[in-house]
């Protein structure tokens, strides 16, 4: 017995190829349901916070400012800075994490003794905690008691006075950086060395025996099949990148000196939680995203068509 | 069968609509999709149930209390519950950094506590939010209790012709002094006046190897004790101008003389961040002197057990008297909160003789006149309710934090030498001025 369409189904009247398919459809529903919940919904939220001066104890109390919390944003010099600073980053530890963990991956790749050992010793940086291992490089590059200090002045003799890392807006950087290098290496060389050892080895023989040298081996066998690999790293790392938080709070206590040394995130948290402005913060945010959403599309794109090729 | 597959489906999605149009809107007045089962609207709104047995009312309080003092109010809770047996009180402890944020967001997700311990410094800010019952307003024998508190903590607050809550404990900055440093250099007692202060500062002042002076940070907290002293302030008394206060002469010669000791050597570095902590580097005897708080007790006797620590009052201005900041924390009744009655009789019990005298066992000053020469208090609370007789608070302010950060800031600019010390605070009286505007 055919039953009537009701005005509910007429109303939501869906694609044969969706309804064929509705078992499947009805099994993603629960993860449909967390994500609406706890992505979607906060996200939409947050947008509709940026256009107001938000009072977040009493946002019936909120007033609507339509852009100026963006307009603000993008006047505001320290803002500027931060997205200098993120950038900055980005740019500095993505290049130098992918080239040091493909100079890793191809070490751990030879037939060497004590390659376990390696793996490991590589991969320990990305499992311990940022927090931890911030602190760390902070007592490092401690100006009065630091190992570096220590290293460069004392030992070395290369400087003649204490060099005052974390006072300095533009020496920060260098800590800030270098933990993000040394931590992000093992994770990028374990990724690379998956697909260095799906590399028939066949191609690489036929190579030498056509007498290629090793170093046009890497060149024209080797880089070229690690491309869709090294584009997924791209995409990957410069959104870490971007995302730019733990350390530099912890490092820079919140962007000091004089608020030169934020990251987007870091100013964003300032803005939200220490000012409580919650347009202001939630408008970082969604420059942030925006920005972050742009770059990937780009580099999805750059990924599909290396791929396909 | 078909059907049915579909109607689970759209019963579903129907109900997460339903939920979120429920729990998104602001108001209780959002209108539910009109298609949505009117169940899934009424779900999540609580009914009291009537059926309730008539249990114990259970006030929630949050701090950031250390273990010391959590030790101590575990013992007060229990003197309160024993006195009122009808009420229950429900400590949650937060790390001071987190706390803001974690009461902020409560209290949006409408989960925020009845009652909490906070900053002097931020009273104003909640208020401002509304998230705080004025409790002149709402206690009827407000007056009494703030009657017998020191007038200084209580100042802090009152916020626009009320008052937000009531002082929990006060504290303020000394100077300590290491005396082997001080011995080794044939100086017998700590410096009395700031003439004084400068000048042991640079004789106990020896390169890299040991500093006279060590401050935390470039935050105001760190050098207000030196600055109100010597007559600095920040703004006038009807907090409407910082024109002539924080650019004002009294102001500027605190901050030259800070400037010159540290280009002279004789004020620690790490002032700016990356160096040795104030506290360790007092007790190793790489900082002669710093200023710091009652707490300190406490942390040497943890870190430093074999190290004497040496109170001395704040040295004093030009004008012959010595002053330092207040600092603290209040308690606070939520206007979110349910238990409000329950609320404030925990409230009074805190600034009761007993509860004071209970805290004051491990470290926290009490904030009653009435307790002061009480003989259970310790000996070296002396030099620091002396102190407090002339403290300073900082602006009752929303903007506070703004404030700080903009005499921060032009703190650094002057001992990195990029503005002078005039260039500098007229910089900060100026953004000042911009914040009491908005």
């Amino acid at each position: 017995m055919k039953a009537r369409p009701s005005l509910m189904e007429r109303c939501l009247a869906v694609p044969s190829r969706i309804y064929r398919a509705r078992t499947a459809y009805l099994f993603l529903l629960p993860g449909l349901v967390l994500f609406v919940l706890f992505l979607i919904y906060p996200m939409a939220y947050s947008l509709r916070i940026s256009f107001y001066d938000w009072n977040v104890i009493k946002p019936l109390k909120s007033e609507f400012v339509g852009l100026d919390n963006y307009k603000a944003l993008l006047a505001d010099p320290i803002f500027r800075r931060a997205v200098l600073n993120t950038l900055a980053y980005t740019a500095i530890t993505v290049p130098a994490q992918m080239i040091l963990a493909l100079a890793v991956a191809i070490l751990l790749d030879q037939r060497i003794r004590g390659k376990t050992f390696f793996r490991v010793a590589y991969y320990l940086p990305v499992i311990t905690s940022w927090v931890i291992v911030t602190l760390i490089f902070e007592y490092l590059f401690n100006s009065q008691a630091g190992l570096i200090n220590y290293l460069l002045r004392d030992l070395l003799g290369l400087v003649g006075e204490p060099i005052r890392w974390l006072a300095d807006p533009i020496l920060t950087m260098v800590p800030i950086n270098l933990l993000g290098i040394w931590k992000g290496v093992g994770w990028s060389a374990i990724i690379l060395l998956a697909a260095l050892q799906a590399i028939p080895a066949e191609l690489l023989e036929a190579a030498a025996i056509d007498g290629a040298d090793p170093w046009r081996r890497l060149q024209h066998v080797t880089l070229p099949l690690l491309r869709p690999t090294l584009v997924f790293l791209l995409v990957v790392l410069v959104i870490g990148g971007l995302n730019l938080y733990i350390s530099v709070l912890l490092m820079t206590n919140g962007g000091q000196p004089l608020d030169l040394t934020h990251s987007v995130l870091t100013l964003m948290y300032k803005e939200t939680f220490d000012r409580l402005n919650f347009g202001g913060g939630a408008a970082i945010s969604y420059l942030l995203t925006a920005f972050v959403f742009v770059v990937s599309l780009v580099q999805i794109r750059l990924l599909r068509q290396r791929v396909e090729q | 069968m078909k059907r049915k597959e579909w109607t689970v489906v759209m019963m579903s999605s129907l109900l997460i609509v339903g939920l979120v149009l429920a729990s998104c809107g602001p108001t209780p007045t959002s209108a539910p999709e009109p298609t949505a089962p009117s169940q899934a609207v009424e779900e999540p709104t609580k009914a009291p149930s009537p059926t309730e047995a008539p249990a114990k009312e259970t006030v929630t309080y949050w701090h950031t209390m250390s273990d010391a003092e959590v030790e101590a109010m575990e013992e007060v809770i229990a003197m309160f519950e024993a006195e009122h047996p009808n009420i229950q009180v429900e400590m949650t402890r937060y790390a001071y950094d987190d706390f803001k944020s974690a009461l902020l967001t409560s209290l949006a997700g409408g989960e925020g506590p009845d009652t909490a311990r906070l900053d002097i410094i931020w009273v104003p800010e909640f208020a401002e939010l509304e998230a705080l019952v004025a409790l002149d307003e709402a206690m009827p024998d407000f007056d009494q209790i703030a009657a017998n508190t020191f007038p200084g903590p209580l100042a802090t607050n009152h916020w626009q012709g009320h008052y937000y809550g009531l002082p929990q404990d006060t504290n303020t900055q000394v100077l300590l002094w290491n005396k082997d440093l001080f011995d080794a250099a044939g100086i017998s007692a700590p410096p009395a006046t700031m003439e004084e202060f400068a000048e042991v500062a640079c004789t106990l002042s020896k390169g890299e190897e040991q500093y006279g002076y060590a401050m935390g940070g470039t935050y105001f907290w760190a050098p207000a004790p030196i600055f109100y002293s010597m007559g600095g302030k920040v703004v006038d008394d009807g907090i409407t101008t910082a024109d002539g206060f924080i650019n004002g002469p009294e102001s500027v010669a605190a901050f030259q003389m800070l400037t010159d000791l540290y280009n002279d050597g004789c004020l620690s570095p790490n002032l700016l961040g990356g160096g040795i902590g104030t506290a360790d580097g007092h007790a190793t005897g790489l900082y002669a002197m710093i200023v710091d708080g009652p707490w300190m007790v406490d942390i040497y006797k943890a870190d430093y057990p074999d190290f004497e620590v040496n109170f001395a009052p704040i040295p004093t201005g030009p004008d012959g008297t010595t002053s330092s900041v207040v600092g603290g924390e209040n308690i606070v009744v939520f206007d979110g909160s349910e238990h409000q009655e329950a609320a404030m009789e925990w409230t009074r019990f805190l600034l009761t003789e007993e509860a004071q005298l209970k805290m004051a066992e491990r470290g926290v000053i009490p904030v009653l006149s009435t307790v002061i020469g009480d003989p259970s208090l310790p000996d070296y609370f002396g030099v620091f309710l002396e102190q407090l007789k002339t403290a300073q608070a900082r602006v009752p302010h929303p903007k506070w934090g703004d404030m700080d950060g903009a005499i921060n800031n032009a703190y650094q600019r002057m001992l990195r030498g990029e503005q002078t010390v005039q260039e500098a605070l007229d910089q900060a009286a100026q953004e000042i001025n911009a914040l009491l505007a908005e």
